[in-house]
């Protein structure tokens, strides 16, 4: 492309990215570097850049809070079972939708991505009850359940989309040599597709690891999520604490934000693929 | 291929299906139900017809919720979708450090709304927050969104644009990279100013994109629920409430479903009328194959 800017639009897109970066990274590095300050110079005015670093709030994280670490397995439980369940089910479901096509199936696609607006705090009032009766409350399964239902939907748009681009003659030398279809698609396609299931994995990955709405009304005791313990202690947190909570927040956002910053071809593939060709 | 389905078919889909079924299906239909009837804890259903839905028009807090949505939202998304667009047109255009820059963009999508609340109230804190005392220091007055519900619910809309701008601008990005870079030489061979290349060649042509981006957000935001719920509670007496916190209010406190499932079914409504214009193209879409 032809960009000659004028010393005067170099200015103003020099400014422009210079605050959407600060926007962006500040809120972060203000945890990140907070979990490392002693108390008295967290809430220093302004902010100090240069100080003495401490661990001792991970110190005190561990010796005082360990029921956030249980929170942070239970979160990993959770994401991971979300994770490898929407991967399985949309697999399934983006073969089925890219080789097999009747009026009736493009309803149900339609059917798909409908009910997947609807707002999910509706669903907890029937759901309630009867995730009590099934004794599914309060358990790793049920949130598993609930978060890889919320992404199928996109999740089997993108493999459909990877499907696609799978020539079916490929198909067809497959059966040739004599292959079933089962082990067409879970031997050949499947890692052929590895791509596509990477871009929406990584989707469910972050929902489930940072979901509140869900945890908080479905977990009580012992399926509880980090978010849901952070969102408690920022309650009740009283004026010494503010380090060891900046601490467990550092550790609850830095695996996910590695994840995005390694991971953000695969975020775009999976976005133009699952959302913006439908 | 493309075969008619058969039985493997429906085999390969089910797992997906029985999901949605399950989960999302049934459990709101069964939310209209009970919108139809009046009960609450451990009591039987009473069926009350359209009662629950003239109760919930005749509240002035459900009202109060439903505007609060409705300035919180269109705030919230045209904001996005303008700075998006900004910085889109930016990085096609050309950045430094272009992997740094974007990942740092990028970043906030990671943060969970919990963590998001806790460090904007933080930096917003009128007492200790580095933000609320710049402000103060600008002479712009005293930051107290705690006390102001308008103020609290501006607050809500820049947490929500922290976290969903990574995705608006993503979407967009994506957009610009579709468009054919052989028609912007073309314009430039004919003389168009980079002004005239913007207006005639990438707005018409970012449409589509635009309008799903855009589609896609106010369907999120019009469910917000977290920010609103940890940042002030629906408060003060229930002036910042917005619609998944009224239902949340009447459904998990109150213990009145009717009301709680009258609003939910509101809600669904909403968002399908939202999202109808992208299952109206998709379904021509699909037919069009």
């Amino acid at each position: 492309m032809h960009n000659n800017f004028s010393p005067l639009e170099r200015l103003t897109r020099g400014l422009f990215l210079a605050f959407m970066l600060v926007w962006s990274v500040a809120p972060i590095l203000f945890i990140v570097t907070s979990s490392f300050k002693r108390q008295v110079d967290i809430f220093v005015y302004p902010p100090k850049l240069l100080f003495m670093p401490t661990i001792d709030n991970y110190f005190k994280l561990m010796s005082q809070w360990q029921g956030f670490f249980t929170s942070l397995g239970n979160s990993m439980i959770v994401a991971l079972g979300a994770t490898l369940l929407a991967g399985i089910v949309s697999f399934f479901g983006g073969y089925a939708y890219s080789r097999y096509r009747s009026r009736f199936m493009s309803w149900t696609a339609i059917y798909m991505i409908a009910v997947r607006v609807l707002p999910p705090i509706v669903v907890t009032l029937p759901l309630f009850p009867v995730a009590d009766t099934l004794g599914l409350s309060d358990t790793h399964l049920l949130l598993i359940l609930l978060y890889a239902t919320f992404w199928v939907s996109l999740n089997t748009m993108i493999l459909k989309n990877f499907f696609d681009q799978i020539p079916s003659e490929l198909d067809e030398a497959a059966y040739v040599d004599g292959a079933s279809e089962w082990q067409l698609v879970t031997r050949i396609l499947a890692r052929l597709t590895l791509q596509g299931m990477a871009a929406g994995s990584i989707f469910v990955f972050i929902y489930a690891w940072n979901e509140y709405l869900f945890a908080m009304i479905f977990t009580t005791n012992t399926a509880k999520t980090a978010p849901l313990i952070l969102s408690e202690l920022m309650g009740a947190v009283d004026g010494t604490e503010w380090g060891v909570l900046f601490a467990g927040v550092t550790l609850q956002l830095v695996p996910v934000v590695l994840l995005v910053t390694l991971a953000r071809r695969y975020l775009i593939a999976g976005l133009t693929a699952g959302a913006v060709k439908g | 291929m493309n075969s008619r389905p058969n039985l493997t078919a429906w085999f390969y889909l089910s797992p997906l299906h029985i999901l949605l079924l399950a989960i999302l299906t049934i459990p709101s239909l069964y939310v209209l139900w009970l919108s139809l009837n009046q009960s609450s804890y451990g009591t039987d259903l009473t069926w009350v017809g359209f009662e629950n839905y003239r109760a919930v028009f005749t509240d002035t807090y459900f009202w109060r919720a439903a505007l609060n949505t409705f300035f919180v939202v269109n705030g919230v998304v045209y904001v996005e979708l303008l700075l998006g667009l900004a910085l889109a047109i930016l990085f096609v255009s050309g950045v430094p450090f272009r992997g740094v820059m974007f990942a740092c963009i990028l970043m906030p999508y990671a943060i969970s709304e919990v963590v998001a609340v806790l460090v904007w109230k933080m930096m917003m804190d009128p007492n200790v927050g580095a933000i609320a005392r710049a402000i103060e220091d600008m002479g712009l007055g005293a930051v107290n969104w705690s006390a102001s519900p308008a103020m609290g619910l501006l607050l809500v809309g820049v947490i929500n644009i922290w976290t969903h701008l990574p995705f608006t601008f993503l979407m967009i990005y994506a957009g610009l990279l579709a468009i054919d870079t052989a028609l912007y030489e073309a314009a430039h061979i004919d003389g168009a100013t980079r002004w005239q290349r913007f207006l005639r060649i990438t707005l018409p042509l970012l449409v589509p994109t635009l309008l799903i981006t855009l589609i896609f957000r106010l369907i999120f935001a019009f469910r917000m629920f977290s920010e609103v719920w940890l940042l002030t509670k629906g408060g003060p007496a229930r002036m910042s409430e917005v619609l998944a916190v009224y239902l949340y209010q009447h459904g998990f406190r109150y213990g009145d479903f009717g009301i709680a499932s009258a609003t939910g079914w509101l809600m669904v409504i909403g968002s399908l009328l939202l999202a109808s214009v992208f299952l109206i193209a998709m379904q021509r879409g699909m037919r069009g194959e």
